[in-house]
């Protein structure tokens, strides 16, 4: 079954989609649901729906991270046209990104997208790391005279 | 080049090696445009007529008092023992009085779409519904489903086998397409507004699609699946466009029958040949051919007209920033080819060799201090 060229369905969804989120504020954004957008921005460049071949960086189940790439000669597939990829959560930043980027831009597959991959891989990382606690707060003023009486 | 085909599917949701070509209304040309027109003017025809009584507002023996009574001259109800005389009467201004422009029956309720219209359409949403990025562009769930479009094989439904809902869920669940389902149970919710009382009380999304053919896959599978939510059946021979595009919006999931999937050559025809079971209809044909923009781009036909890119894969940079060639090496090395040689051979940190000074002798001493 041949399927529809990238250029079709965006023109096709580019204005509805069950992926974008359209809002009036903020000069009316156009944001995306879609797990195959790296920036969650409603593009022809990020939207992983129509490309045939598209990336998605998760969080991996314990740590880590998942890269998913999709099959392009399995478009019309839909149960296995998705290739998944885990980078564990041990493995170093860089080698992190090493990783991403051998799974995708470095085998020819949406070079374009290269730092974006990376990025949210990176921003995926961060959010994982356990918060650091703020410093205890120094009583100011009256209530510092008061505690030290 | 051979036609590409689709696997049918078994009721048990194994793929078969039976493959069936696609039919001829699947190239047809995916029109959003026309779609959402002729659903739009579809959508209409099954209203019906509504308006307030012809009388409402009117049923009074009120007139105007004339001016020098200090009122305003709009009618006034006539009479007198009640609070009602005196008040102002059928202005839609008036509290009891008409509506503005009262609505009639005779409103334009109903839309004529060109049939040519509405079967362009037609085709259009089946050729939509081969495309997964489309169903997950109208929302589907088709992340189990094995392939689009889906064809199930007729021996699934023969003899009344889907007569049972149960047995149109588990077969919906083989085939993958029961996450779909479970989105719609899911989605059922309270509507906004005032339609809650006008018998329109929730809202819920559409499932899959079912379409069969009659007069091989029986009737009874209509019953089965009617209870599922979301989940319509149609037969191939009459489909709607409101089922095949709810919305307007192109892509909905459909389960067909091998003998549905096969008669649809049957029911449109091919661009060439005229329909067997519609008048003079032939699919209509794409008017660009080729809509890969990257591969138009690419084409030797476009590549072999442009003028060579510039300078090649070399360019030069314009606007490059300026480097200290003493801390920036390889720009050192570009103005002092000696540079390499100087720092390989630690020539910078040698030191400068010298023998000791040598005495200089008695007599040139001598000779200095001869005055």
């Amino acid at each position: 079954m041949a399927t529809l060229s990238s250029d079709l369905i965006w023109e096709i969804t580019r204005g509805n989609s069950s992926t974008l989120v359209k809002r009036a504020q903020s000069g009316g954004v156009s944001f995306s649901r879609d797990t195959f957008n790296l920036r969650n921005k409603y593009s022809r460049k990020y939207e992983g729906l129509v490309a045939d071949k598209a990336i998605s960086v998760q969080p991996g189940q314990d740590g880590g991270i998942v890269v998913l790439t999709k099959k392009a000669d399995k478009a019309n597939k839909p149960a296995s046209h998705i290739q998944v990829s885990s980078v564990p959560a041990k493995r170093s930043a860089r080698k992190t990104y090493a990783g991403v980027i051998n799974q995708t831009a470095g085998r020819n597959y949406r070079s374009d997208l290269r730092t974006d991959a990376v990025a949210r891989a990176s921003s995926i990382r961060k959010s994982q790391k356990p918060v650091k606690e703020s410093p205890p707060k120094k009583a100011r003023g009256k209530k510092a005279q008061k505690s030290e009486a | 080049m051979s036609r590409p085909t689709v696997t049918i599917i078994s009721g048990s949701g194994e793929a078969s090696t039976d493959t069936i070509p696609v039919p001829n209304v699947f190239k047809a040309p995916i029109r959003p445009d026309i779609v959402h027109t002729v659903h739009t003017g579809m959508n209409k025809n099954r209203r019906q007529p509504y308006a307030v009584s012809e009388k409402a507002g009117h049923q009074t023996s009120a007139e105007s008092w004339g001016t020098g009574r200090a009122v305003a001259r709009i009618p006034r109800v006539s009479g007198g023992g009640t609070h009602r005389a005196g008040q102002a009467a059928f202005g839609n201004m008036c509290r009891s009085g008409r509506m503005f422009a009262p609505t009639k029956v005779w409103r334009k309720w109903h839309q004529k779409i060109n049939l040519n219209q509405k079967r362009f359409a037609t085709a259009s949403a089946i050729a939509a519904s081969s495309s997964a990025a489309l169903l997950l562009a109208r929302g589907h769930n088709i992340s189990t489903v094995p392939e689009v479009p889906l064809v199930i094989s007729s021996t699934a439904f023969a003899d009344g086998a889907i007569a049972k809902t149960s047995a149109a869920l588990t077969l919906l669940r083989a085939v993958g397409a029961g996450a779909d389902v479970d989105k719609v149970k899911s989605s059922k919710k309270l509507r906004a507004g005032k339609g809650k009382l006008r018998g329109r009380r929730h809202t819920q999304r559409r499932g899959p699609l079912v379409i069969y053919n009659p007069e091989e896959d029986g009737k009874e599978l209509v019953l089965a699946f009617r209870n599922l939510p979301g989940v319509e059946t149609s037969s191939v021979y009459s489909l709607n466009l409101l089922q095949l595009a709810p919305g307007g919006h192109l892509g909905r999931l459909i389960v067909w029958t091998s003998s549905a999937f096969s008669a649809l050559d049957k029911v449109y025809g091919t661009t060439t040949e005229p329909s067997a079971l519609k008048k003079d209809f032939l699919i209509p044909s794409a008017v660009m051919k080729q809509p890969d923009l990257a591969k138009i781009i690419n084409s030797s036909d476009v590549q072999k007209v442009l003028r060579p890119v510039r300078g090649g894969a070399i360019s030069k940079r314009t606007n490059v920033q300026k480097k200290n060639p003493l801390k920036n090496f390889q720009v050192q090395l570009r103005l002092n080819p000696y540079a390499a040689t100087f720092s390989k051979n630690k020539e910078g940190s040698k030191k400068v060799e010298k023998a000791k000074p040598t005495r200089v002798s008695d007599s040139f001493i001598e000779q200095v201090h001869e005055n």
